[in-house]
């Protein structure tokens, strides 16, 4: 007697599995231009990689004590592989009950569950496909009372933040608990017109607030990327999202307890970019490319942006410098002059906080006339959230390099250097840099003089023009304040021998970082 | 041919205007410039087109998102 029929008892519950929510769900869910969990983690993942777990969960139906079918478990997740590497991957499955959750012994993922403790006890990183609305109140009718809010499993949530890389994707309408799970993220993304994030949806709002949206002016990416920065980088199509997940993952180590990976690359260290001597006008008032300034120091395609879109007067990308995994945080003057609004400085404290977490070091390529001015900004408390990313910079504890390209003024510009570490500051012969701007200061320090004067405004230009005789690097880096002061085109060469010298300390700091205090 | 809003990225004020309506525009060419924290911010047009209407003068202070100029592309 051979254990064939139940063999084959197990291949037919398998089968039902792979059917998910049925044909015509399916069909429906395609229809709306999006695919099923089990095409997206075989887009995602490497061929073939996936080993699901817990295939069997559902609700199965008998006839006369024989299987007629399984509704199965609403969540899909296993260990797969990306570009080699194991993932704990998982998400819910749209085309059963809308992806809601479902009494089960033990959680399978979504918030907290099986998937999530792969992730911390194998320490590899965690993928959530996210495509769910999260609770519904026809569960209370089900249980006969009504649920306290949240479920044991967010704490996993939280506790993988500082252990393993979190990746979360909204890939549909994600409202309560899959909305708050996406946000417990290191990285998050959405596709654009296909999906939405929000506390709550339309029907929700509309009933609250009186508010007639849809569910893309609630929480399309316009909203959740480009405005709000709850989600950080907006895919054009679900392949797209695909994409951007495994270039996302291949800077990341797989947990904090090791170094991220090194890529071979042939574009050489000592690379000399001639057009970095011309890049920066001489013209104050003229802005420049950053991100073009970017390019030419990294190694070449090498960059990463996370929230392009959000909090624009900072630019934040993963990059490499001869293949080691470095972030850069670099002043957009393009977007209020470089100044640090309410938003830079979230976005600043978050990719800090993210590149000291795994052990990536810190390139700033410094151009901050200070803290964004001004009613709006004050109104928006950005002394408080700047002083917070000053706060995560001044905690970090990962190698950081300087590199003032031009300004570099008052407490964001002190936020941009390694206090904790070798201090080291670098500076173009464009660089300028105090306590605050000779314009605008000359007048403020300097107000009875002026006042006094004859010609009032003819003394404040003769004040400025004497304090900015003072203004040269080169004078500052005669008094070591300023470590060097470097030919622009020397820059990629210089930062590479740096780089790779920090490799064999950053190994001996690997770890989880802990953070005290409270920021402001 | 289409209509193409141009919404100011920035809160400031024009500081130059360098393209009338009527005038063709290319790619990447500055219709105006903004001043905004000591900066002059150059706003570009999108793609080649026309320049039909301005919404602001120079002097004039300019909030994010608002409309500056409209292009036929």
């Amino acid at each position: 007697m051979s254990w064939k029929p139940e063999a084959e008892e197990l291949e037919l519950r398998r089968r039902y599995a792979d059917g998910l929510g049925g044909p015509e769900a399916v069909a429906t869910h395609h229809s709306k231009g999006r695919l099923t969990v089990r095409e997206r983690i075989a887009g995602l993942c490497d061929p073939a990689s996936f080993q699901e777990v817990g295939k069997l969960t559902g609700k199965g139906a008998y006839v006369d004590g024989k299987l007629a079918g399984v509704v199965p478990a609403p969540y899909v997740m296993g260990l797969a592989r990306i570009d080699g590497r194991p993932v704990a991957i998982g998400g819910e499955d749209f085309t059963v009950r809308g992806g809601t959750s479902w009494g089960s012994d033990r959680r399978k993922g979504g918030q907290g569950g099986f998937v999530e403790d792969l992730a911390h006890e194998y320490r590899i990183p965690l993928v959530n496909l996210i495509d769910g609305a999260g609770g519904s109140v026809t569960s209370a009718a089900r249980r006969g009372h009504t649920v306290f809010p949240g479920v044991h499993g967010f704490e996993r949530s939280v506790q993988l933040m500082g252990e393993v890389p979190v990746v979360c994707a909204v890939m549909g309408t994600a409202a309560g608990g899959p909305a708050g799970r996406a946000i417990l993220a290191h990285w998050s993304v959405m596709v654009k017109d296909t999906s939405q994030v929000f506390a709550a949806g339309p029907p929700v709002v509309e009933r609250s607030l009186g508010q007639k949206l849809t569910k893309e002016e609630l929480g399309g990416a316009h909203v959740a990327v480009d405005m709000a920065g709850t989600i950080d980088n907006a895919a054009r199509d679900e392949a797209d999202c695909f994409a951007m997940i495994r270039r996302y993952l291949s800077y990341m180590p797989a947990n904090v307890w090791e170094l991220p990976p090194v890529a071979a690359t042939d574009d050489p260290p000592d690379r000399r970019e001639e057009a970095l001597l011309d890049i920066v006008p001489r013209e104050r008032r003229q802005p420049y490319n950053m991100r073009k300034l970017v390019g030419m120091v990294v190694d070449r395609d090498s960059t990463f942006e996370i929230q392009p879109t959000f909090g624009r007067a900072i630019i934040t990308m993963l990059a490499r410098m001869n293949g080691k995994v470095v972030g850069v945080i670099a002043n957009n003057p393009m977007v209020n002059g470089g100044a640090m609004d309410v938003k830079a400085a979230r976005k600043q404290t978050h990719f800090l906080q993210l590149c000291d977490t795994f052990h990536i070091p810190i390139i700033f390529l410094v151009d901050v006339p200070g803290f964004m001015v001004g009613l709006q900004a004050e109104q928006a408390a950005t002394l408080r959230e700047g002083m917070k990313s000053v706060y995560a910079a001044l905690q970090a504890t990962v190698p950081m390099l300087t590199v003032v390209i031009r300004k570099c003024y008052g407490m964001a510009g002190m936020g941009t250097t390694d206090k904790n570490g070798l201090d080291f500051k670098i500076a173009w012969p464009s660089a300028e840099w105090g306590s605050l701007p000779v314009e605008g200061g000359v007048a403020a320090a300097y107000r009875r003089e002026i006042e006094s004067a004859p010609d009032p405004q003819k003394r404040l230009q003769e004040l400025e023009a004497e304090l900015r005789a003072y203004a040269s690097p080169l004078l500052t880096a005669e008094a070591f304040a300023v470590e060097d002061v470097i030919d622009p085109r020397e820059t990629r060469a210089y930062l590479c021998r740096f780089i790779d010298a920090m490799q064999g300390r950053l190994a001996t700091t690997v770890g989880v970082k802990l953070r005290a205090g409270v920021p402001p | 041919m289409a209509r193409k809003e141009v919404k100011s990225e920035i809160t400031g004020s024009v500081w130059k205007i360098v393209k009338q309506p009527g005038d063709g525009v290319g790619e990447e060419d500055a219709l105006m410039i903004l001043e905004s924290m000591k900066m002059e911010i150059p706003v570009l047009a999108e793609a080649n087109g026309t320049l039909v209407e301005l919404t602001v003068k120079e002097g004039e202070p300019v909030t994010e998102g608002q409309l500056l100029a409209v292009l036929d592309v």
